[in-house]
Parts: structure tokens; sequence; C-alpha cells
């Protein structure tokens, strides 16, 4: 019975904490209160391609890149996804807008203005996100279109 | 077919049940679409959410959901690119935790300041929060209500609350984010030229033959300005690009000349290229003898702390930190001439041979020069004296306000220019550069508002630091905040900006799209709808107002903040806000209300329903019976029509993709201030320069020097502590962090040190850590590696995280000329937890 | 002076009268037991990263850049000094090595990397040498920590199992052939074989 009352009584504690400290992103804590920290996120290196959210998205970047170097005197990304090394290293070769200058021209090589792939094009952790995203793929608005339809 | 989030729930179980039932579905197409009707897409522009920049975004909608996003091709500012946080505009609107409904702290069916949230009406929220906000004017009058907004408004939200806060509620206390994040900028355009805004625009990214970054991590921050600087600097061989900071970061990559310099020293570096210029002879002295002035800056002018602050008591100016006297070009050239490469060499720690290749792009004449600064110089105790030193260099050469010659201030959030600044939702602004200490701008604003002579209060209301120092001190007591995360982005959260929300005497309501670390501070929480979700307008960096149509509906009850603003305006009657004194002096707004005066006042409402576009949503124009949103654009812009600021008219923007002010017969300006490219610069010659913010016509350069910052490392608290953005994240995580690509691509805030600095205190990479400050404490784990190298003895932690409050620790020291927060120093000591 | 030599030349001639035939040769041998020891000791001690970063040019380019870099920090603690790649193990190679070095010893003196910038001028010619060395020795200082033998393509991830199983195997890539800048920034790479 006591502990009953015990285990009521933290419920009704709990619930007041749930509903005072709405910031999600914060796991109900207080704002004046300094949570544990989750250990650093580890990158995730499966090299296994993910489908994009929509045919525009840049790919993110499903292997290691720590070290490499875009700058000044290299890119490293372009040693394997350039046009021409794609042979040797079976990466995915850049898109073909990346030939594309700001006007719209098909140069004969990479456009400068896309030199640094990690302004688009990012690697993932293995960070569970914290709150959920009710994004709908355009195919599952098709599917039901259609059923709907007929 | 028209279909709303729910029913496509619904729909897609249906689909799910029939197959996991075997049933199947009658003739689909396998992999490919053929019927063109089924894959349509409804696309329509819109600028993005996020940088000052001011992409231009394509938007997909279809069944009434945002289904994908990508750059558009039209617009001469992205040209078809995004930035990865761009690219994942799609997904910001459907976090799973998206506010629908009104939150009030409730205890047994009533407000309570301890109460829980609870889901109330509209009706109920706004019967609440005016009773406050009535009660709060009663008592002490208007002072004692404020508004902290945002650079994220749209150009109407942030008109309707000023006209809401200054003419409505007779309050200057309104303020806007950007408070933090260009006050200086806006200061330092003032007191230079006497207008605010960049001179140049973006195509001086083509034309440049070197780029300096004054504190500005472009590669990160500004993605795509810097994809046109990459293009220009690898594909011209001649252009350099250098780089300074406190840190090493991503912009390094592209450095020809990089420079890391001790925090605050760059007021040094800046008077010593001045002097560099100067000795070796390369002053521009037709330019500077027609176009400038000389005149020596007040110092010693305290670090914008309280009152009570040890600092402020010893500092002799801070009651006139702003004011200067008028010297001559000699006087000036004495005054810098201690500023040598030795002893800035030795104050900043950059090798003199580097300052003077850093001095040489400046002076030698035949290079054009493009400076480029955000938070490195605006976040920063001396941040318009930094504004002003940077012009200072490029009027002694007079390399400005020409293709490639061009200071540039670039901008944080995706209308601080065009809303914050060009609106005037400062506590001492009115639109188009106006203020209300000045009797003519507020007979000018009257007028235009159809309010009685002596409406709007000549003294400044508080600024966003004071506002957390009022509430905290009962002062301040009904307060709204609109679209902004002021609790997470203020800093000295701990002694400041939570114990002020919390303060009993106060009730503070806030709105947004999601419940962040400020929503958790709040009595009230309104519920926002956000970017596409309403019809708006932006203003970026380089004066480009752009506008969007509404493409989707809102989730549940969310409501733009036009129609919080207006529909809360209702709740008053003019007998409640102004004195008996002031209606008689406009007798016929007797009886009146808020909303009647202020928006049903035959401009706001004059364009009907038929105007707008007919085949998207416009749920704001619907609900209030006319076209908002066309009525506040087009009232806001009979203020900077004719006065250097005009805007074309608001339909002109759906088919622009931006058009940069001031727009004259149809023109847009590119390069203001020079004659024959500017419609306002005249001259006799009909060439050259002319500085017409100025009485004169002549801009100012100032002397002034290096001063200590407020706090600097010692034994006890033997760290710098820069604080900043990343890529990923953005407007302090609340929209990005909801996505999952761009969380998992940087979940948490990480304290980045040097290998050495972690070493010797006995860390490693990943350990946990207290950050410690004089006022407070923050848990995050170290870094030694990825996108920063930071030098010994400074470490750096993003603000995107409200799991990790860095600004708990930080210093509310801020600039005492433009109130702008110095979040890029202060003392810390990181310890094992 | 000449007279002074001389002397000395007839006493080394001279058969001993003072010490017997067994002092001299033990005496003979510890003394060059301690001078050979001296000498290698002397050797190890060039050959430790704390001699290496001794130098400014090495402690604020090279070494600074590798404190990022997995040969300096990772999982296992297992990293490399510098002479682990710098410098041969096998003795011969060493001297020979150590002998080349005397030109990094008037460098030294001379300043020719003494600034950031003049190091950066020079980091292309420097790398080159490197690389070479490596290429021709077949990575050998990799090979001795990373080899071939007995690397586990199951734990490696799918490129570089891919990789490793067939070009190296093969003999037809070498470790540097494709790790070129794993431990220090690279230079710029236009005109170097395989990264035009």
């Amino acid at each position: 019975m006591m502990l009953r009352i015990l285990a009521c009584a933290i419920l009704l504690f709990s619930a007041t904490v749930l509903s005072q400290n709405v910031a999600t992103l914060r796991k109900q804590a207080a704002l004046d209160q300094e949570v544990t920290t989750e250990p650093i996120a580890n990158e995730i290196t499966n090299d296994l391609k993910v489908s994009r959210n929509y045919p525009m998205q840049p790919p993110i970047i499903p292997h290691n890149i720590r070290d490499y170097q875009i700058d000044l005197n290299v890119n490293t990304c372009l040693a394997c996804h350039s046009r021409r090394k794609v042979t040797n290293t079976q990466a995915t070769m850049v898109s073909v807008t990346h030939y594309m200058d700001r006007d719209g021209n098909f140069l004969a090589a990479v456009s400068p203005r896309r030199y640094f792939c990690t302004q688009c094009h990012v690697s993932q952790t293995d960070a569970a996100p914290l709150v959920g995203n009710s994004f709908v793929d355009v195919k599952e608005l098709m599917a039901v279109s259609k059923n709907e339809n007929e | 077919m028209s279909l709303d989030r729910r029913q496509f729930m619904k729909a897609s179980a249906v689909t799910a049940a029939a197959s996991a039932a075997g049933m199947s579905l009658p003739g689909q197409a396998t992999n490919l679409y053929t019927d063109s009707a089924d894959t349509q897409l409804n696309w329509n522009k819109a600028p993005c959410r996020f940088c000052g920049t001011g992409c231009s975004i394509n938007v997909a909608t279809r069944d009434n959901m945002v289904v994908a996003t990508h750059g558009d091709f039209k617009s001469p500012v992205n040209r078809g690119l995004n930035c990865v946080k761009g690219y994942f505009l799609s997904k910001i609107m459907y976090g799973e935790d998206r506010l629908t409904q009104p939150l009030l702290r409730m205890s047994n069916g009533q407000f309570d300041k301890n109460g829980e949230f609870t889901p109330v009406s509209w009706d109920t929220a706004f019967d609440v929060m005016a009773d406050k906000f009535k009660q709060a004017l009663k008592n002490k009058g208007p002072t004692s209500v404020g508004m902290f907004g945002s650079g994220q408004w749209t150009v109407m939200e942030g008109y309707a609350a000023v006209k809401l806060m200054k003419a409505g509620f007779r309050s200057n206390n309104i303020d806007p984010n950007a408070r933090h994040c260009m006050a200086s900028a806006v200061a330092g355009f003032m007191r230079t030229f006497g207008i605010d805004e960049p001179m140049g625009c973006y195509d001086d990214m083509e034309a440049a033959d070197a780029f300096v970054l004054w504190g500005s991590n472009m590669a990160e921050m500004h993605p795509i300005l810097w994809t046109r600087i990459t293009d220009r600097r690898l594909s011209a061989s001649h252009v350099k690009v250098a780089v300074l900071s406190t840190f090493e970061h991503r912009s390094f990559d592209l450095a020809d000349i990089p420079i890391v310099f001790t925090p605050h020293t760059d007021l040094a570096i800046l008077n010593f290229i001045a002097n560099y210029i100067i000795q070796n002879d390369k002053v521009n002295q037709d330019f500077v003898s027609k176009h400038t002035r000389f005149v020596r800056g007040n110092t010693d002018i305290g670090y914008g702390l309280r009152d009570d602050d040890p600092l402020e008591q010893a500092a002799k100016n801070n009651a006139d930190a702003g004011g200067f006297e008028d010297i001559d070009f000699a006087e000036f050239a004495r005054f810098v001439s201690t500023y040598t490469v030795e002893y800035a060499s030795e104050l900043s720690g950059v090798p003199q041979e580097r300052l003077i290749q850093l001095a040489e792009l400046y002076a030698d004449p035949n290079t054009k020069v493009m400076s480029l600064w955000t938070m490195g110089f605006n976040q920063h105790t001396r941040g318009v004296w930094c504004n002003n030193m940077v012009y200072n260099i490029h009027l002694l050469t007079g390399k400005i306000a020409e293709p490639g010659n061009s200071p540039f201030s670039l901008t944080g959030q995706p209308s601080a220019c065009g809303t914050a600044r060009e609106v005037g939702t400062f506590s001492h602004r009115l639109p188009a550069d106006m203020v209300v200490a000045n009797p003519k701008h507020r007979q000018i604003a009257e007028e235009i508002w159809k309010l009685p002579e002596g409406t709007i209060e000549a003294k400044p209301g508080f600024h966003a630091v004071m506002q957390n120092r009022m509430l905290k001190d009962g002062v301040l007591n009904a307060y709204w905040v609109q679209c902004n995360n002021n609790m997470q982005a203020a800093a000295n959260m701990n002694q400041e900006g939570l114990p002020g929300y919390r303060n009993p005497k106060n009730f503070i309501v806030v709105s947004d799209a999601y419940p962040t670390v400020t929503a958790q501070a709040a009595d009230l929480i309104l519920p926002a709808a956000m970017w596409v979700e309403k019809e708006g307008a932006y203003g970026n960096a380089e004066r480009r107002t752009q506008t969007w149509y509404q493409q989707v509906t809102p989730p549940g009850e969310a409501k733009s903040d036009c129609w919080q603003i207006m529909e809360f305006s209702k709740r008053f009657t003019m007998e409640e806000v102004w004195p008996d004194e002031l209606l008689q002096k406009a007798p016929q707004y007797r009886g009146k209300t808020l909303y009647q005066v202020l928006f049903e006042n035959g401009q706001v409402n004059q364009f009907g329903l038929d105007q707008i576009n007919q085949s998207l949503p416009n749920d704001d124009a619907k609900h209030f019976g006319f076209y908002i949103q066309k009525g506040l654009f087009e009232e806001y812009a009979t203020f900077g029509r004719g006065h250097g600021h005009d805007l074309a008219p608001y339909e002109n923007y759906h088919s622009a993709r931006g058009l940069r002010w001031p727009v004259v017969n149809g023109q847009e300006t590119l390069w203001r201030y020079k004659v024959g490219s500017d419609p306002y610069a005249k001259s006799e010659s009909g060439e050259g320069w002319d500085f017409y913010g100025k009485p004169d016509g002549r801009a100012l350069i100032f002397a002034l020097p290096y001063e200590p910052p407020a706090e600097s490392p010692d034994e006890t608290y033997d760290m710098w502590l820069v604080t900043g953005r990343v890529l990923e994240h953005w407007h302090s995580g609340s929209m990005t962090q909801r996505v999952p690509e761009l969380y998992k691509a940087m979940p948490d805030a990480l304290v980045y040190m040097h290998p050495d600095d972690a070493k010797n205190r006995g860390l490693r990479r990943g350990d946990e850590v207290s950050i410690q400050s004089r006022r407070g404490a923050m848990r995050t784990r170290v870094e030694t590696r990825g996108r920063n190298r930071m030098p010994v003895g400074v470490v750096f932690v993003p603000w995107f995280d409200a799991s990790r409050l860095i600004n708990k620790v930080t210093l509310d020291a801020t600039d005492p000329i433009s109130k702008q927060t110095d979040f890029k120093k202060c003392a810390v000591k990181i310890e094992k937890v | 002076m000449k007279d002074y030599l001389a002397r000395i030349w007839r006493a080394i001639r001279k058969p001993s009268t003072h010490y017997s035939l067994g002092f001299l040769t033990l005496g003979g041998f510890i003394a060059g037991v301690i001078f050979w020891g001296g000498f290698n000791t002397a050797l190890e001690v060039t050959n430790t990263e704390e001699f290496c970063i001794s130098c400014h040019e090495m402690e604020n380019n090279v070494y600074e850049e590798l404190k990022s870099t997995i040969h300096y920090t990772n999982r296992s603690g297992v990293r490399a000094t510098c002479p682990d790649c710098h410098v041969p193990h096998k003795w011969t190679d060493k001297i020979a090595r150590k002998m080349q070095a005397s030109k990094e010893v008037y460098g030294k003196i001379f300043g020719s990397i003494n600034t950031r910038e003049k190091f950066l001028e020079k980091r292309l010619e420097l790398a080159q040498h490197e690389w070479a060395r490596l290429k021709a020795n077949d990575s050998l200082e990799c090979r001795n920590c990373h080899d071939f033998a007995y690397m586990d393509f199951t734990v490696q991830g799918k490129r570089a199992a891919r990789f490793h199983s067939t070009f190296v195997a093969s003999g037809e890539r070498t470790c540097i052939d494709c790790h070129k800048g794993i431990a220090h920034n690279l230079p710029d790479m236009a005109g170097v074989e395989g990264w035009n």
C-alpha cells in the first residue's frame, strides 16, 4: 500500500515536471539544471548509400571523412569522386550540376563554386534524433492520391 | 485533390492495411509514374528561412505539404545552390513537437506562474494576456510592457509589432534579437555614413581582387556567399584571401593570408593598417580631401555592464560613449602612428610579415578589396569602433562604393536588415533610419500613422540586454517574445535572463513554432505559423527585399505572428492605452479599439481580397478580410520612398527574385553613394562620391584606440571562451535540430580545444567537462580535433544546443554604443566531471 | 707541429711497454663498447620525437598537424612518433638516412624553413622526398606496423577492404600511393601523379 502511494506520488511528480519542462530538446530537464551529457556520437561509416528525401537533396556521406583535406592545395574528395577516378574507385561521380558555372554553362571540370564539398554534403553520426520528423516522401503522397482517385 | 495531414495519415493507413491483408490495389505502375498528373508538383519561390545571405528557394508542395526544396536557378544570389541547411528546408516545419495550441501555466483551472503548461483556447490565452498587459499599463504605465522581436520576423510582422508597441501601447520597449547580431554594424554605419546598410552588394564578390574576413567564418555561416568567393579565388589566380580570427576554422581552408590573433587585438591591427597606409604614402588624397572628415571618438567608454559594476564605475565616458570631436588629417596620422607593425605584432601575436601582407592588400591602389565581417566584429565590446575603423581604411584609400571595393557587413538572420533594421524594431528607432529621440522623425511617423502629436515617446526604450535586466529587477512586467529563442541566445542566462522570466512580478508570453528553451521559461506559449505557412517578405544583407506566398496551411491552431499581433490589438480600447490628454487631440478615436486605429486606418486595410493570389491560401488575409500583407508593406514603404530607402510596389516582388533598395523608377541600386550608380548621389561634376547620409556629404574617419576587453583570462579562469555557430544549425537549432539529417551531422555542442590544453588538464577527447565562469557552469564533452583548430588558451563552444546552454557561462558585457553583447570573449576554467 | 705529429705516430706504432696484451685487448674492447654504445645512444636520442620537435620548424608545422590525425590519437593508443615513419628501422638504412640528415642540420642552421611561409613554400619538395623514399622501399615504414599478411579485411571498411585485397595484394600499389597526407597536410597537389 505504502509502495503504491509512493509510486503514485512519484508519477504525479514526474507528470508535473513533464508539463513544466516542455523544451523537447532538453529531455525534460529544468532550465537551471545541468544534465549528464551523452558520449560523442560516432560517425556512420558503413558505406551504404541512403535514399534521398527528394531528388534535389545532396546525398549524405556514408563514410569516414576524418582529416579529409579540402583547401587551397587539394580536394581529397575529388581524388575518388571526380569523373575520371570512379572507374578505379567505384565511388559515385559528382553530379553533372557540379560542372555548371553561375550562369548554367557546363565547364570542362568541376566548377570552383562547388569546391568545398562539405558545405552541402555531411556525414552522419549514430546519434538518435531527439524529436521525430513527420516529413512525408512525395512518393507516398502519390500512392495515396492514386488510391483515392481509383 | 487536397489532403490535409490527418487525412493523409488515414489514407496511408488504409493503403498499409490493404497491403497487409494481401489485397492487391488495382493497376499501379511499379517504378515509373507515366501519368503526368501524378508527378506534378506545385512550385513556388521563397527566400531561405535561415541566414542573411537571402538565397532564393524553389519550394514544391503537394497536398498541402512541402515535399521538396532546392536552390533557385533564377536567383542572382545563389544561382541554384543551397547549403546543407537550405537543402533540408523541406523538413523544418515537420518536427513532431510542433506547437498546435496555446499553452498556459495553470493550476486548478487558473493561471499560475508555477503551474503546468495546459492547452487553452486562443480566447482564453488572449484574455489572460490582455489582462496582464492592462494591469501593467494601469499600474506602472507604458515602460512596464515590452516586446522582444526578431530578425526572422517578416517585414510586415515587424512593422505591425512596432506600431502596436510604439503607437498603440506608447512603449519604446521593443527590441529585436538583431541587437545581439547587428547592432554594432548599425551604429558603425550611422556614425560613419549617417545611413544604415552596406553601400555595396554581392556583385562585389565577382569584382574584387582581395577578400579580407574580419571575424567571419563564412565557410560555415554564409556558405553560399563563400561559394562566390571560392569561385572568384580559384578562377583568378591573382586573387588573395585573408582570414582573421581568434582560432582556425573552415574559412582558413581558402586563406592565402591566415591570421590568428589574440582576442580583442583586431583594434590594434586595424589602426596599424591605417598607419601603414599613411606611412607608405598610399592615402588617396583627392578622395580624402573631398569626401571625408576626421574626428576623434570618446574613449574609456565602459563595457555596458550594470551601473554598479566596478568596470562601469571606473569608466570616464560611459555616459557619452558615442561622442566625438573634430580633428584634422595630421592629428589622425599622429594618433595612429603609435600602431607600428612591431606594436601590432606584439599585441596580436601575429608575425610582422603577415600583418604587412594584409596591410598591403589595402595599400596597393591596384587591388580592389572587399572586407567582410559578422560576429567577430559586431559581438565585441568595441564593435562599433571596429566597424568605424574598417571604414577608415577603405576611406583613406578611397576604396569604397564601386565594384570590388567594398566594406561589407554580413548579417546573421534572414531579415535582420529587412525587418529589424529597416522597419526599425529597435528600442530607439522608427522606420527608415529614423529615431524616436528626434522630434521631426516622431512627427513624420505620427503623420503617416494618423496619430495625434505626442503619441510616440521621445525616450528610447530598453534594449535587449537591458530588457532582461529590467525583467529581473521587476521594472518590466508584461513581456512578449516572438520568433526568437532569447533564453538560449542571451548572455549570462543564470544571473539575468532566467531570474527575469521567472520573476513572480512578470508575465512572459512566447510565440514560437516549437517548444524552445525560451518557451519553457514562459508563462504563456502561443503556437506560431512559420515560413511558407504565411505570406511575408524578408530583406537580406545586400538590401534585397524578397517576398513569398503562403503555400501550405499551418498545423492545428498555429497562427502567424502578424495574426497574433493584430488579433491581440482588438483586445484594447483606446481609453485603456492612451491617456485622456492624447485622446482629446484625436476625439475620433474614442471608443475605438487599438486594432481599428492601427490597422483599420484606411491604409493598412485598403487592398481587398481580390488582390491576393487566388490559387494559394492566404489564411491571414481571409481572416481579417483584406490583403493585410500588402497593406502593411505599402504603408511601411511610404516611410522610405523619396528618402533613400525606396521600395518597389509590393506586387513587383512576387515576380522578381528580390530587388535592392533604393528602387527608383523601377531600377534597383547596386552601389550607393557613387554618383551615376545611386540616384540619390549628386555632384556638380556628375561623378565621384556623395555620402548624402551626412549633412556635408562627407563620411567620417574616426581616431579610436585599442582598449582592453572587459574580462581576460587570469590564474583561476585561465582560458578564453569564444561562442558561435556551426554550418548545420541556425537560429539556436530550434528548427535545424529537428531535421534528422542535420541533427545527426552535428548533434551536440562540444568544447573545441587544443590537444595540449586538454593534455595539460588531464583531459582527452570525449571527456565530460564542466566549463565554468564567474557566472555559471555548463557541461559538455571535449573535442580536440574536427573542423576547428584552436590555439592554446582558447576554447570554442557553439550555442545551438538546447541541452548544453553555454550562455549560462558567458558575460553580458556589451558595446556601450551599440548595446550589443560580446559573445566572443570571457574567461573560463575547464574541469573534468 | 710536424715533430709533434711524428711523435704521436711513433707512439702508436711502438709496441706497448707498460701494459699487458690482455689489458690492452680488454681495455680496447670496453672502450669500443663504450664508444659504440655512446654512438648508438646518441643516435637513438636523435631518433626520438622529443629530439625532432626540439626544432620549432618541426614542432610548429608538421607535429602540430599530426596532432589531430589518427596516427596521433586513436582507439588503441598505439601511436606513431616521427621516426616510426621517417627513419628506417634497419641499422644500415638508418645510418644512411642519418647521413642524409646532415643536410637537414645545414637547413636548420641557415634557416631554410624557419618561418611558416618558407616551410609552406618547400612543403611540396619535402613531401616529394618522403613519397619517393616510401615508394622506392614499398612503404617499408608503413609496413613495419601495418603488415599486409595480418590484415583482416572482414573488419575493414568495404572500400578499404576492396582496395587492399586487390591493388595492394597484387603489388600494383603500395601504401603511399593512396595514403599521402595521412599524417600531415598535403601541399598543392597539382602535377602530382594521380591527383590531376
